[in-house]
């Protein structure tokens, strides 16, 4: 009796679906490519359908119609590319262009000698929030989809894959969803981050490190006594970059990488406190950095005292044409946006398997210090359209390797050249080594003064 | 009194050969069957027929710019405005340089209609495929997934490669229903199945009478449809340019050209030509050589090595 009841539901609740593509993730990487396939005159028409584990149309839609009146912790710097990108598809219309936040200059110093180099380039990068991305591409696929009522993008969200198998006949993926129901596809595309499950299923190995180091996000403000353009400041602190990254109206968003240690202290510190560290982190030495440490971690009542009194200091040391070489003072942050990340790299020794492609961080992930990680996953997505249309038009199996090979191909040695690079200057400055110290020191400063050069890396970071 | 066309042996294309059609395809004249070794290479390779990573990669590749050949012509074969009564309705194009001419904005917006409008009867076509000498079904399946198709026929001589190709496109939804395949010759389809595409890929070679095999084939052709070939070596070519397009440039005919006089003289296939000239037109020829780095690219000369041609049979016959 009950297991007939049991079968009865089994049978008129679970489906089996089939699609031509389901991509894994919500994130920036999953609905980037779901827009620009749907914006594809030539793949519009394939069944797609996105799954995300995570409560997403929702808090998307809030934040578009209301968007919250502080800037959130999770934001990244576009490039140039990423944002031609993003016009492109028509996704860009979407976004918020009133929370992000354009700037030309990049200041990176030396955390020991304070030597320095700085780069100018018009439009060099625009900081925004993750969720903002997220929202002008979820309003652009509720555009696409009335343009195309027969087949539109569908997004299952508060679903989770929970297991990914292999049909027996013909090898497509079928996914185990935690609604209960299923989905057959020719082409499953991982969009699914650092963990992701269509890697695990299609047998691709990732190689990498953790860089035993956590990403600390915060959103703060800065203090209005003085003017600055929109800067980007980053400081090589021995444990790791501290970089300020400029929002609108003077507000602006951490990355501090740093020690498990010494991320734990930070963490743990009261708000107010943890202000005051970054701005000890922006500008003192070394050593007296060791020291803050040590009163932070036993919260010290001191600690704010001896913060300002060093950085008085400092700052009456400063003649007055080296004011602008350091950011503005932090005055405040924005109540529990306070986040951290572990950091590490990672590559997967393929991107494209019989029946599965890999996106964004589920195919490689970087040290944020050079604001890599959601560009690189949106050059991927570019390619991989591109080689879709290519084979769609040819008339090939998309979900095949040989028709995704191109793809493979195409981004893996960018992505490889681009890891490479992150990794060694996160290697070169995270040691006080004072050889090296001065090596680097030196390497910015000739850096600064040779114009070629210089472009050449502003060119290689900004993708132009 | 025919003679055999001499076949050049090019190891890099032995992979991919397959005596699609043998001379039963035409008048059962059977002096030339394939021989027990051929026939046991080719049964070895149905087995890997579909392995893109095994010895039939380079057919695999050249399925691809295949592709693009057909669907490059059926889009250039495309008219904007036909049928199209009124004015306001027509797409504009200029009848001069206008790229040139024109700022890029505006000579920018004219491309993109054209575009736009090509897109829009392109995507309104439903096309009906042939495909002779079918093998393993790479170019069948390839167009069974394309939208404007709207069936695809493949036939082929031999079992053990349908066989092959039958099993295949179980695997997948999207061709299983637009496709079937049949074990016939060529000669064997219904007088009267008209088909907008006829292929001919990679086979002309292999028969001994190309001529009559591609009169058979074209009289498969729907009016303002299309013939699509391919063939492999230079020999077919210099055949093809003195016979088939009517002109007699003997003195470019390579070594063995007595081999072609026999064609040449034979006067039902110059009767052929008178006819095909009134009927047909040759649209789009296209020479394309492997580059292993980079996979098969077309070239500026189809005087070289493999050859695409696309045929046309014009809707109404002219003189
Ligand atoms: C501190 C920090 C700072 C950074 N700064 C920058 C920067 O300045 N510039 C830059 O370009 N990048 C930066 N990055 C990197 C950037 O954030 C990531 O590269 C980007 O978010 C990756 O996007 P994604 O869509 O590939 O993956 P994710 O954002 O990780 O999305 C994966 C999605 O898949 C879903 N998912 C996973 N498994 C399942 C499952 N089984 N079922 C259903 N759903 C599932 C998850 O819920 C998630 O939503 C930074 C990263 C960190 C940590």
């Amino acid at each position: 009796m009950l297991f007939r009841r049991f079968m009865a539901t089994a049978a008129t609740t679970a489906k089996t679906h089939t699609s031509d593509i389901v991509i894994i993730g919500g994130g920036p990487a999953g609905l980037t490519l779901a827009s620009a396939i749907k914006n594809s005159p030539i793949l519009k028409n394939l069944k797609i359908k996105l799954v995300e584990g995570g409560n997403l149309i929702e808090p998307l839609e809030k934040f578009n119609e209301s968007p919250p009146a502080n800037f959130m912790n999770r934001v990244v710097s576009l490039t140039p590319a990423t944002i031609s990108y993003l016009k492109e598809i028509k996704a860009w219309d979407h976004f918020k262009e009133e929370r992000t936040e354009t700037y030309d200059n990049i200041y990176a110093y030396d955390g020991i000698t304070n030597a320095r180099i700085q780069f100018d380039c018009p439009e060099i990068a625009t900081m925004c929030e993750n969720f903002n991305i997220q929202s002008g591409l979820f309003q652009r696929i509720k555009e696409l989809n009335k343009d195309n009522v027969e087949n539109p993008l569908e997004i299952l969200d508060k679903t989770k894959v929970i297991e990914i198998k292999s049909d027996e006949k013909n090898k497509w993926p079928v996914l185990q969803l935690s609604t209960g129901d299923s989905i057959k596809t020719r082409l499953l595309v991982g969009c699914d981050g650092y963990n992701s499950p269509a890697r695990k299923f299609a047998g691709i190995e990732s190689r990498g490190w953790a860089y035993n180091r956590w990403g600390i996000v915060a959103t703060l403000k800065y203090k209005d006594d003085a003017f600055r353009f929109p800067t980007g400041w980053q400081r090589f602190l021995t444990s790791g970059p501290l970089a300020q990254l400029p929002l609108p109206d003077n507000w602006c968003s951490l990355v501090w990488s740093t020690t498990p240690e010494l991320a734990d202290i930070l963490m743990k510190l009261p708000e107010e406190k943890f202000v005051a560290m970054v701005n000890a982190g922006a500008k003192l030495a070394p050593s007296e950095m060791e020291y803050l440490y040590k009163l932070a971690a036993k919260n010290d009542e001191t600690l704010m005292e001896e913060i300002s009194w060093r950085l008085n200091l400092f700052n009456s040391k400063l003649k007055e044409e080296e004011y602008e070489n350091y950011p503005l003072e932090i005055e405040s942050i924005v109540p529990n946006s306070r986040g951290r990340f572990p950091l590490k790299l990672s590559h997967a020794d393929t991107y494209v398997e019989e029946r599965v492609a890999l996106v964004g961080d589920a195919a490689h992930t970087t040290h944020p210090l050079a604001g890599q990680g959601l560009n690189m996953g949106q050059g991927d997505v570019k390619s991989l359209v591109k080689v879709l249309e290519t084979s769609t038009e040819r008339g090939l199996d998309i979900g095949s390797k040989f028709a995704l090979e191109g793809y493979f191909s195409e981004r893996y040695p960018a992505n490889h050249v681009l890891l490479g690079i992150v990794d060694k200057i996160h290697k070169i400055y995270s040691t006080d080594s004072s050889l090296l110290v001065m090596a680097r020191s030196l390497g910015l400063d000739a850096i600064n003064n040779t114009p070629f050069l210089k472009d050449f890396m502003v060119s290689q970071i900004s993708n132009k | 009194m025919f003679r055999k066309v001499a076949i050049k042996t090019n190891p890099l294309l032995l992979s991919k050969r397959f005596l699609h059609t043998s001379p039963k395809t035409y008048n059962a004249v059977n002096h030339t069957a394939i021989s027990p070794s051929e026939m046991e290479h080719f049964n070895k390779l149905a087995a890997t027929w579909w392995d893109p990573h095994g010895p039939q990669r380079i057919l695999h590749k050249m399925n691809l710019i295949r592709m693009d050949f057909i669907n490059d012509t059926i889009k250039s074969q495309l008219k904007l405005n036909e049928g199209i009564k009124n004015d306001e309705e027509k797409v504009f194009i200029p009848g001069w340089n206008y790229k040139n001419l024109l700022p890029s904005e505006i000579a920018g917006q004219i491309e993109k209609e054209q575009k736009a409008a090509i897109a829009a009867k392109y995507d309104a076509l439903e096309l009906k495929c042939l495909d002779v000498g079918c093998g393993g079904g790479l170019l069948s399946e390839s167009l069974a997934r394309l939208p404007v198709v709207s069936s695809v026929k493949g036939i082929d001589l031999s079992a053990e490669v349908l066989r092959v190709a039958d099993e295949h496109k179980t695997l997948d939804p999207m061709v299983e229903a637009k496709l079937n395949y049949e074990l016939k010759a060529l000669e064997e389809v219904p007088k009267d199945d008209l088909y907008d595409i006829v292929t001919m890929m990679e086979m002309l070679e292999h028969v001994d009478y190309p001529a009559e095999v591609l009169k058979e084939g074209l009289a498969h052709v729907k009016p303002g449809g299309h013939l699509f070939l391919s063939t492999i070596n230079r020999d077919f070519i210099s055949w093809f340019t003195t016979i088939f397009m009517g002109e007699y440039v003997l003195k470019i005919v390579p070594i063995g050209t007595h081999t072609y006089s026999k064609y040449i003289n034979d006067s039902e296939i110059l009767e052929f030509v008178e006819d095909f000239k009134k009927e047909y037109e040759v649209v789009s020829s296209k020479g394309c050589i492997y580059l292993p780095a980079c996979g098969w690219k077309f070239t500026s000369s189809s005087n070289v090595g493999n050859y695409f041609s696309a045929i046309r049979r014009k809707e109404k016959l002219s003189n």
